[in-house]
């Protein structure tokens, strides 16, 4: 993405500098800027605050979110007798579920397509896939609830669902996208030269070479869904509505505690598997790494 | 119909927008033979190798296969197997696996799959490796797993796309010896690619140089070697001295210099404007015999690398021959010319070649 | 039998089923966007046209009215807030990445991928809890201002909450991740070399910044640019949650007009300026980038 400036190329040196030169350039950009280091350590403290408190005053004895007056589980225990939360957090495990499958099997084959496929289809595909990323959730929101109720469909669970697949469709496409593009073609004809038709080597040969990357996008997209809320908020019905909806409502007209529990516990949730979506390349020996949430 | 022929190319053309890469190709590969087409790179010879395992489309001409016109099958539907360039292994197999798909992807029982597999690893020297992944082994291993994988299907034919061009020069030599010796051992007709005419002459019963899509010559290696067909072909195959002049009456007369007595040429009129070609062995410094053609001239140079040593001899201004001379036992360093020196130099007429 | 000879015609060989194998992989993925995503937003720049019944249900029809409510000043003066907030959670949200980024990148030694990545992961997880746990660390005896209270540097007055401070801390709050992915990218990439280099051909570090590291980091601070403009400029929550009546957005009007005004017309109007607005935004960066390429190029 990032172009070096002529200045900068100009100074560039020989690329094959001695090994004890580059040590010593390093030791000397190693000496640290305390005000950098300190601007950077308050940014953390403030990241971390709002979870911090979040998290500290779901486990208050009391109501009160500015004082903490004693360690105690009341709040989760609030949470599990919660018909209403607890038949929430069924439906956006549902709603998550049904939407991750469904954009990764559309994603992955659309990546697939887009790579290898040269028609003219292939660039409209393309261009098509990116709009969700370059509109506001709210925009996708309003429009699809417009669609929805213009098509006469009753806004439910599974107009939510068809919402989520549309927005995470191009998460999927553009994770998948460069993965597939570092493949090399020639497997894929191997695969053919040794008697498997065109669909037996996408299936045998390239999807579980893409397995990783697969699987880890299947995660994030998990995660994605399970928290989003603005898609879901325009497109639920009534009863049952998914966590973040019911959350959402809560902050807005008055503080519960229960909140804070369920907050801690979907931050928790959201926290463990976007790292083990960064983590799952290793597991089988790729390079993990962030460009699965950056895409690029 | 005639079933010698392993693999038999008609009018076949490929033409990627408005460019050919293959033009009017007609090909005969006998069966058992081992085939290869060279040439520079973007000549055509992939390409080709490519129609014939069924991964490119002609867009004109047939391609058969044992007398059968395959040309509309697709690559899991010919009888043929390849090694890619890239090797192009299955990184999520074991090596074992790697082997055994094309023999599962025909059904063949496992008991079978499991012998047939052991003694590929066997043929290949990598017993001992079948549970590893690709990824664990070195290059020539893996070029070994990907000769493994299509042998084991017993094809008609064993396509090979520049399998030995990522490995490094000594265990490339080791290779070319490896696969000629399987070649034999098998008895598969082999079709090679290669841009590497050393590769080519050692390993090859017939060769066919290839250039902007076209075929140049094909033939034995020492038909190529030694009867150029063409310029091309003469400058692509080893170092030759190429010179241009105008043909009269079994002497070539150099644009610049002397003329040259040649060797018996057909149907050439007096006065058409040919090159000469002339191998540096060919031209000997010393112990002429009766009936060559002597000629004096100056050494400017030499290059000496071991068992060879190249003189650059100029027999008239602007014109240079290179010579070639073996480090025998008997011509020792004193026997050596130097440079500054007016030498006489020598060759049968037969080795001066004219070329159209 | 002897081998004939076919003339160019049309035959399917591999290459073409191979097409049509992928075109069947794209076909189900693009259908699926055309017909829930595209053909929504064309719906929406349709009802702009629309007009209301009596019981405020949406009627198709060619009425301008909607389009020029959008002059009228109660919006304008939405539209120019959102455009403000936005901007300026542009620019604060580069003042921070720029420092935190380069620490990072620069001086995070073994760390920086760790570092990074506990950047990243709380900011990928759950939105609204998190501004909503930022709400109650911004509120009048939350932690912030009682600590800016005991060192002095605010009083019993001084509040955050229900200010337009408090809805732009919010966005930055939310958005300022997509400033530090790019900027961490681009100076990842950045060659520690180069900046020594600067060092002897410029002398001073603060040159040298100027000089290098800046100008090899434009293109990432462009794109955090757009990536927080865009949604800072569609958000609601943080000005529902850390705004009062007088900081909405134009996100919190079109929620509005969906759900408690009923009037979607109106609402698929703002939707549209909305989506206009950004666009411009969109066209601007790709012109820019286009001509940085271009320079680089040359």
């Amino acid at each position: 993405m990032t172009q070096l400036s002529p200045p900068a190329t100009t100074a560039s040196p020989a690329p094959d500098r001695p090994a004890a030169r580059t040590r010593t350039r390093r030791g000397r950009a190693d000496r640290k800027p305390r005000v950098l280091v300190a601007v950077t350590a308050l940014f953390f403290a403030l990241l971390y605050l709002p979870i911090a408190v979040v998290t500290l005053f779901s486990f208050n004895s009391q109501k009160s979110l500015t004082v903490f007056s004693g360690f105690s589980l009341r709040w989760y225990r609030a949470f599990a007798h919660d018909d209403v939360l607890i038949s929430s957090l069924g439906t956006s495990l549902r709603i998550s579920l049904v939407a991750t499958a469904g954009s990764i099997v559309l994603g992955v084959a659309l990546a697939l397509g887009l790579v290898r496929s040269r028609t003219r289809l292939g660039s409209l595909a393309g261009l098509i896939m990116l709009v969700p990323l370059i509109t506001p959730e709210i925009v996708t929101g309003v429009a699809s609830m417009l669609l929805f109720k213009g098509l006469g469909v009753t806004l439910s669970t599974g107009t939510v669902m068809v919402s989520e697949i549309t927005f995470s469709i191009s998460y999927v496409t553009v994770i998948l996208r460069s993965r597939v593009a570092a493949l090399n073609p020639e497997v894929e004809e191997a695969a053919m030269d040794l008697g498997a038709t065109r669909w037996q080597a996408v299936r045998l040969v390239t999807l579980p070479a893409l397995l990783p990357a697969v699987l880890a996008s299947a995660v994030l997209i998990f995660a994605l869904v399970f928290d989003d809320f603005v898609l879901a908020y325009f497109t639920t019905g009534v009863d049952p509505q998914p966590l973040s909806v019911r959350i959402y409502s809560a902050i807005r007209f008055g503080v519960q505690p229960t909140i804070n529990a369920v907050g801690t516990l979907m931050l928790a949730g959201s926290i463990g598997l976007i790292a083990l979506a960064l983590f799952i390349p290793r597991l089988f020996g790729r390079r993990g790494g962030l460009d699965i949430l950056s895409g690029s | 119909m005639d079933e010698t022929h392993a693999v038999r190319l008609t009018g076949v053309s490929k033409r990627f927008a408005d460019t050919y890469a293959v033009r009017d190709l007609n090909l005969d590969i006998e069966a058992g033979l081992f085939f290869s087409l060279l040439g520079p790179s973007g000549c055509g010879k992939t390409t080709s190798l490519r129609m014939i395992g069924g991964f490119t489309d002609p867009t004109e001409g047939s391609v058969l296969l044992a007398g059968e016109d395959v040309t509309a099958l697709p690559p899991n539907k010919r009888n043929v197997n390849t090694v890619f360039q890239s090797y192009a292994l299955f990184d999520h197999l074991s090596i074992a696996d790697n082997v055994a798909f094309g023999l599962k992807r025909k059904g063949v029982e496992k008991a079978e799959i499991r012998r047939r597999v052991g003694e590929m690893l066997e043929l290949v020297q990598l017993d001992g490796f079948a549970g590893r992944k690709p990824r664990t082994l070195s290059g020539g291993q893996r070029q070994r797993v990907a000769l493994a994988r299509a042998l084991v299907n017993r094809p008609a034919v064993l396509l090979l796309d520049e399998p030995l061009a990522a490995l490094d020069l000594k265990l490339r030599r080791q290779m070319q010896v490896e696969l000629k010796q399987i070649q034999r051992e098998v008895g598969i007709t082999f079709v090679f690619v290669t841009h590497d005419q050393d590769e080519a002459l050692t390993m090859s019963d017939r060769i066919c140089v290839m250039n902007e899509g076209r075929v140049e010559q094909c033939g034995t290696p020492e038909d190529v070697y030694e009867h150029p067909a063409s310029r091309f072909v003469a400058s692509f195959m080893g170092t030759s001295n190429l010179m241009t002049g105008t043909y009269r009456g079994g002497e070539v007369t150099l644009d610049q210099g002397p003329a040259l007595p040649v060797g018996p040429r057909a149907a050439i009129a007096d006065g058409t404007p040919v090159s000469v070609s002339l191998r540096p062995e060919k031209v000997w410094l010393s112990d002429f015999e009766p009936g060559m053609s002597v000629l004096r001239g100056v050494i400017r140079d030499t290059v000496y690398s071991g068992p060879t040593t190249t003189y650059l001899i100029e027999l008239a201004p602007g014109v240079t021959l290179s010579v070639l001379e073996q480090n025998t036992a008997r011509a020792r360093m004193e026997d050596r010319w130097s440079g500054g020196e007016t030498v006489e130099f020598g060759w049968r007429p037969e080795h001066c070649l004219v070329l159209a | 039998m002897a081998p004939t000879r076919h003339p160019s015609r049309p035959r399917r060989g591999p290459d073409a089923t191979g097409t049509r194998m992928w075109t069947w992989f794209m076909l189900p993925g693009t259908l699926w966007m055309t017909g829930f995503l595209i053909a929504s937003l064309v719906l929406v720049a349709v009802l702009t046209l629309g007009t209301t019944d009596e019981l405020g249900n949406p009627r198709f029809g060619f009425d301008l009215s909607s389009i020029r409510a959008l002059a009228d000043p109660a919006y304008t003066e939405v539209l120019a807030r959102s455009l403000g907030y936005a901007l300026l959670t542009c620019v604060i949200c580069l003042l921070i990445a720029y420092p935190v980024a380069y620490t990072i990148a620069l001086h995070g030694g073994r760390w920086k991928h760790a570092l990074i990545a506990a950047i990243v992961v709380p900011f990928f997880a759950n939105y609204l809890v998190r501004m909503y746990g930022w709400s109650v660390v911004l509120s009048d005896d939350g932690p912030l201002l009682r600590a800016l209270r005991a060192v002095g540097l605010a009083d019993g007055d001084t509040k955050i909450l229900n200010t337009g401070v408090g809805v732009i801390a919010g966005l930055v709050y939310g958005f300022v991740v997509f400033m530090i992915i790019p900027l961490y990218a681009a100076l990842e990439r950045l060659d520690v070399s180069l900046i020594e280099a600067g060092r002897d051909l410029y002398g001073g570090p603060v040159r040298t910044f100027l000089h290098v590291t800046l100008p090899a980091t434009r293109q990432g601070a462009a794109a955090g640019l757009v990536l927080v403009f865009l949604p800072a400029m569609g958000d609601f929550v943080s000005a529902q949650l850390m705004g009062g009546p007088d900081q909405i957005m134009i996100g919190n009007l079109i929620q509005d007009k969906f759900f408690q005004g009923q009037n979607w017309p109106l609402g698929s109007a703002l939707t549209m300026l909305l989506m206009l607005v950004l666009l411009v935004g969109m066209l601007g960066y790709l012109r820019r980038t286009r001509k940085d390429e271009a320079e680089a190029r040359r």
